[in-house]
């Protein structure tokens, strides 16, 4: 067995005894180094009960146990100096994540000016935010639509105005920055991916790099992230949600962002609460894991997806609604309320409002 | 007045008929927290606030604590070293393992670590020793105090990885931090029942009126659950 210690890599026989040594350099700063850097896969830690000051000194990588505790001790503390100092990788995380929703923000309505103001012009182009961002920026006018583009029957017939000179110019600079805005987006995006791959191996494999990075966010770092139990962890960003939907902009929150996961998007509408507290667990354990600096560990993920599997196995079939007493009413009432609010306008945040109102009935059948 | 040696570097000063407890001052002229420096018969004596550390609590209770200069002591739940600092101060000829989890806390133990020549910071959780059984070897004593509702487990990894056979676990159990509505006697109870898996408990007593719903315990490791070394 290869096991990994502060001072250098040892081979141990069957009985636990130091039988080869590959030592690292005596050096402070190197041992630092090693001590902070992930630990490499394929290495095991000292097994129980195993004497490391003993091995140092057998291998001869000290003389004395005055200078092993000696070096121990100046290596110990540079690391930990070194670890709370560079501690916040999460910090232009945190950043590039608010600049993102920013730009989206903007970008949006902006795009929606756009779509307005080159509606004008075009009206029948059916395209809206980047995609027709790309299309004024390369064509300006839709007389410059080439016959190869699939639009350009369109823009021939079209009804809307001429679109010439200086007005021409202006909508074509104003997409053009609505471009920009959308490659910045995507190179933020590459740099979250980036940055969470390398500071939250562990969280990132689990949450995905944008849900990982928004809940690191929303928890203030990494650090505060790793203190919150799993119970907190499945509501964070709920708050946020709420209030888009009190600007009646979405349904009513049950769950923070961790619901725009895949596994649980995807997943049946009375299976998501549980799946939502088993991915909450694990984003508890990734967390602290990443936290430590331990390198990524695959098995957590493997351990997510059979659960999910054994969660989608024993409950195949949506529970019987008990109770349809007076609470029943109350609901469809409820529900009608928002289908004639919303559906004129959005049918997607009909559908989510739907499924909320499932989900409350889980929580009411199954819950107690 | 000259001071009563009540355990291994422990100390007892009888001041205008009140008793305190103290360490001798490894760093003599500094004070880590604020506590009072004493210096008598050209020895500084650091008083030790029963109050402010759940180990000081266990002293004046009359637990025999097993530390002695010589002792390698495991840490856990260091803070930024109020009692660490003492334990610092008792082991002069040994070593602290001082784990903490938290970064900020860290930064103030550190500072302390910079200051004292036997003290080994380590930013770990307890619950993972595998995390830092690369640093630590095996220990006479593992003290903890994580304050976490998994104390016993913690405990138990922590004391199969580094205890040494006949070495002891001190331990200060939070009530409130496993169960904030239960009664305390019966969380402590339940506690000890769950160390007494792996663990045999010498000794167990509350620390009031020093510190409310606290229980202090003595241990070590079962011989059914020894390792074969
Ligand atoms: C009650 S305080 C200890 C007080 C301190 N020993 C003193 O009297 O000077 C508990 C400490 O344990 C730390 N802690 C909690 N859980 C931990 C864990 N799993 N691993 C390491 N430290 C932990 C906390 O950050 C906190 O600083």
């Amino acid at each position: 067995m290869r096991i990994i210690t502060w001072f250098g890599i040892l081979t141990l026989d069957d009985h636990g005894s130091v039988v080869e040594w590959d030592l690292f350099p005596k050096d402070t700063d190197a041992l630092v180094e090693r001590l902070v850097r992930p630990k490499e896969p394929g290495m095991d830690m000292p097994p129980a009960g195993f004497d490391l000051r003993c091995a140092a000194i057998k291998c001869n990588f000290v003389a004395s146990n005055d200078e092993y505790y000696i070096l121990l001790r100046d290596v110990s503390i540079l690391a930990a100096k070194y670890r709370i100092s560079c501690g916040t990788p999460d910090m232009g995380v945190i950043q590039a994540i608010e600049a993102l929703d920013n730009i989206d923000e903007t970008s949006n309505i902006l795009s929606e000016r756009l779509a307005e103001w080159y509606g004008l012009y075009f009206p029948e182009v059916g395209l809206s935010s980047e995609p027709l961002a790309r299309f004024v920026a390369k064509y300006g006018s839709r007389s410059n639509v080439l016959p190869g583009d699939y639009l350009y029957k369109k823009a021939a017939s079209s009804m809307g105005a001429k679109l010439t000179g200086p007005d021409e110019e202006l909508l074509r600079i104003f997409a053009e920055n609505i471009c920009t805005m959308y490659d910045s987006r995507n190179l933020i995006e590459e740099y979250i991916v980036k940055s969470m791959e390398i500071s939250a191996p562990n969280l990132t494999n689990i949450a995905g790099a944008l849900i990982g990075a928004r809940l690191v966010s929303m928890a203030g770092g990494l650090e505060r992230l790793a203190r919150f139990p799993s119970s907190t962890v499945q509501v964070i960003g709920a708050n946020r949600a709420l209030f888009k939907h009190l600007r009646g902009r979405a349904s009513s929150p049950k769950h923070g962002i961790i619901f725009n996961h895949p596994q649980i998007r995807n997943a049946l509408w009375w299976q998501r609460g549980k799946i939502a507290r088993a991915l909450a667990a694990k984003i508890t354990l990734a967390v602290r894991m990443d936290m430590y600096s331990d390198g990524l560990n695959e098995s957590l993920k493997i351990g997510l997806d059979a659960k999910i599997g054994r969660i989608k196995a024993a409950n195949p079939k949506p529970p019987k609604r008990e109770n349809k007493g007076v609470m029943g009413k109350e609901k469809s009432k409820y529900k009608s309320k928002y289908k004639y609010k919303y559906n004129d306008n959005n049918n997607n945040n009909d559908n989510n409002n739907n499924n909320n109102n499932n989900d409350d009935n889980d929580k009411s059948t199954g819950g107690r | 007045m000259s001071p009563k040696e009540v355990s291994d570097g422990i100390f007892e000063i009888t001041k205008r008929g009140g008793k305190q407890l103290a360490t001798k001052n490894l760093v003599p002229g500094a004070s880590v927290y604020g506590e009072i420096l004493i210096e008598i018969n050209g020895c500084e004596y650091r008083i030790w606030n029963p109050k402010r550390s759940k180990l000081a609590a266990m002293v004046i209770k009359k637990f025999n604590v097993p530390i002695t200069q010589d002792s390698k002591v495991l840490y856990l739940g260091a803070a930024s070293g109020t009692t660490v600092s003492h334990v610092s101060d008792i082991v002069q000829n040994g070593i602290v393992y001082a784990v903490e989890f938290s970064p900020r806390t860290m930064r103030d133990l550190i500072g302390l670590c910079d200051a004292r020549p036997n003290i080994v910071p380590i930013l770990a959780d307890a619950n993972r020793p595998q995390s830092y059984a690369h640093i630590v070897e095996k220990v006479d004593i593992i003290f903890q105090e994580v304050a976490q509702p998994n104390q016993s487990e913690i405990a138990a990894v922590n004391a199969k990885q580094f205890l040494k056979k006949d070495g002891h676990l001190l331990l200060s159990i939070k009530a409130r931090s496993i169960d904030t509505v239960a009664n305390p006697k019966k969380v402590f109870k339940e506690e000890v029942r769950k160390l007494e898996h792996d663990f045999d408990v010498l000794d167990r007593r509350e620390l009031v009126p020093f510190h409310e719903d606290h229980l202090g315990v003595l241990a070590w490791m079962r011989k059914s659950s020894l390792r074969s070394d």
